[in-house]
């Protein structure tokens, strides 16, 4: 390296350019002059004696080896008349190795500065960078390790002097993620790299590091050091991989549930479709035999006939209400605010065939404004009304109340309270179950969807749904919601 | 008032025999049953419409109305109902949806397609015999069909 700069120095001036030049042809002129006429072996021992004076001893022992050259010279080997040609070569000679030794000195000089001022740099430095948790070490442009804090002992489990003075991609079994003339190309280009890097510890394990390297330069511009930046993102890059793999692994689930619900879908359909027509069939022809042999069949075959034609009917009413079940499920919610007084009332006309005949006194507070998919919230209130006017059905002054309970600020709390058969509380927890009834269906009929579908709709809102009853003296539905 | 004496043709479309048969006594009970075809598949109903295979010799002239199953073999009858509104002489005849599904996307496909009605079976066979009965009334007396259609 130093080599090559001397090298460089000399292609800079153009006074050694051309010197070595008129050297070089002086050389070949004067040789052939002196393999003529001279002992050459005299001569060139005196070039070199000069030659090294001026080398290691500067220009001061050059010109006092040229003197002496030319003082023994004429002395002991030629005429001093005929030795001015010589005296003229030894000075020139001596000039010239003076001239590259100045120069070699100089780049050597230069050199020994930047590493004083560059460890100067560092130990001013190095109390500071030690108190930070990162890992942090300087290497010279030859990547040999120069300062190693604390952050960095303690990540690799190298003392630094331990690692100071190696190659730090040697020591750190650096894997580099692209290749490294690229990385080298761009750093010296831009003065920063940013990375993740592998390095092997001292124990043997592997670390992943975020690297971060800039590119110290000195007065000339010369890139001298680089710091190097490293952070253990081993186990983020884990965590990341963890990530990852739950991320994959929820997507498959996600497919699958797709699948399973497209599934789903298609049999609805097919429950829609195919599982209807033969339940009309039966209840066809079963109606058509109860035409035609009225009258020549018993009380008992006539019940018989009716009983299949209830259970017909009611196969199809199941059918229908868990279809309109299942769709709740898949329609998106379309929501608005609408007056809750106003849905209750609508509500109301649709059940008005249920309350004929009886005597029932409704008590409907003031309800607020609801946030919500208006068809739904209007099902959920007529199946709880219906409900209430079924369950009261018993009673000869029924009453019912629609009000709104005290919720908590996000939430609004709507009820309906009836003083009907009420229920046992311990079978609360089934009361919003599919097909799950609480009474026999010859007391009150019933699919036993309706409170399902309610509980589905809630929830569908990010609402919640209870109910509170004493058998024989009345239950309370609550249902709540998000006010916005 | 002339039309209110005359009987249109009803093309019936439906591949499930108990349903013809049910179909057929609640339009007995009503005199409608005569004038009533029977198609048991879309194929077989598009034969019809065009006079062609087994219905090749038909007397001429498009039916006062089509009460359409969906699912049929073969043809189904989304695809009937498709070909039957791009063909310019079959496009005015009133079309009724009668089918088990009361699926949301059928409804909206047959509507989009410019069926005149869509009727879901009721599973009670009363509600059932009151829908063929008001649908044959309807459709084959009291409307007033299209030009071309055939009537008695």
């Amino acid at each position: 390296m130093a080599r090559s700069k001397l090298q460089l120095r000399i292609a800079q001036f153009a006074v050694l350019r051309y010197g070595l030049a008129v050297l070089s042809v002086s050389v070949a002129l004067g040789g052939a002059l002196l393999i003529e006429r001279l002992q050459l072996r005299n001569i060139t021992l005196f070039l070199f004696a000069i030659a090294v004076a001026a080398w290691y001893g500067g220009t001061g022992a050059a010109v006092l080896a040229l003197l002496l050259s030319c003082i023994s010279f004429a002395y002991f080997f030629v005429e001093p008349s005929h030795s001015i040609p010589y005296f003229i070569l030894f000075a020139l000679f001596a000039w010239l190795v003076n001239r590259f030794s100045s120069v070699r000195r100089r780049a050597e000089a230069d050199a020994l500065q930047a590493r004083e001022k560059l460890e100067i740099e560092v130990s001013e430095r190095s109390s500071l960078l030690n108190l930070t948790h990162d890992t942090i070490f300087v290497r010279d442009m030859s990547d040999s390790i120069r300062y190693w804090n604390r952050g960095a002992e303690e990540l690799y489990g190298w003392m630094p002097e331990q690692a100071i003075g190696k190659n730090s991609h040697d020591l750190l079994r650096t894997v580099f993620s692209s290749p490294l003339d690229d990385i080298q190309e761009e750093f010296l280009r831009t003065g920063r790299w940013e990375g993740e890097l592998k390095h092997t510890k001292a124990d043997g394990t592997q670390v992943i590091v975020a690297s971060r390297w800039s590119l110290r330069r000195n007065e000339r511009e010369e890139p001298i050091a680089v710091l190097e930046t490293n952070n253990d993102i081993t186990v983020r890059k884990r965590r990341e991989q963890e990530i990852q793999s739950l991320n994959q692994e929820l997507a498959k689930r996600s497919t699958e549930l797709e699948a399973t619900n497209k599934e789903l879908h298609s049999f609805a359909y097919s429950v829609s479709h195919d599982l209807r027509a033969p339940l009309r069939h039966m209840a066809g022809y079963t109606e058509l035999l109860q035409k035609k042999a009225s009258s020549t069949l018993d009380e008992k075959c006539s019940h018989y006939i009716q009983m299949t034609l209830d259970s017909a009917k009611r196969m199809g009413n199941l059918i229908d209400d868990l279809l309109a079940f299942s769709r709740i499920g898949r329609a998106e919610t379309q929501k608005t605010l609408f007056s809750l007084t106003q849905l209750v009332r609508e509500a109301l006309t649709e059940v008005r065939d249920d309350t004929e005949g009886r005597n029932i006194a409704w008590k409907i507070g003031a309800l607020p404004d609801f946030y919500g998919d208006r068809s739904m919230l209007r099902l959920v209130l007529v199946n709880l009304i219906s409900n209430a006017i079924k369950f009261t059905r018993t009673r000869p002054q029924a009453e019912i109340e629609i009000g709104c309970a005290d919720g908590n600020s996000n939430d609004l709390v709507v009820f309906v309270r009836d003083n009907g058969v009420g229920f046992d509380m311990k079978y609360v927890n089934k009361l919003f179950g599919v097909f799950q009834r609480l009474h026999d269906s010859d007391a009150f009929e019933g699919t036993g969807i309706g409170l399902a579908t309610v509980q589905r709709i809630i929830h569908r809102h990010g609402g919640k749904v209870w109910a509170a009853a004493v058998v024989n003296s009345g239950s309370t539905f609550y249902f709540s919601a998000p006010k916005t | 008032m002339e039309s209110m004496n005359k009987l249109g043709r009803i093309l019936l479309v439906e591949d499930d025999a108990r349903d013809v048969e049910l179909t057929l006594t609640a339009l007995e009970e009503y005199n409608l049953a005569n004038e009533v075809v029977v198609a048991r598949d879309g194929e077989e109903a598009l034969e019809y419409l065009y006079s062609r295979g087994k219905f090749k010799t038909r007397s001429s002239g498009n039916p006062a109305v089509l009460l359409l199953d969906l699912k049929l073999p073969k043809v189904d009858g989304l695809e009937v109902l498709k070909q039957v509104k791009s063909e310019e002489t079959l496009r005015m005849i009133p079309i009724v949806v009668l089918t088990s599904s009361k699926e949301e996307k059928d409804m909206v496909a047959s509507y989009k397609l410019g069926v005149s009605a869509y009727v879901v079976k009721p599973v009670d066979f009363h509600e059932f015999v009151n829908a063929i009965k008001e649908l044959g009334i309807f459709w084959a007396v009291i409307n007033e069909p299209p030009p071309g259609s055939v009537r008695k």
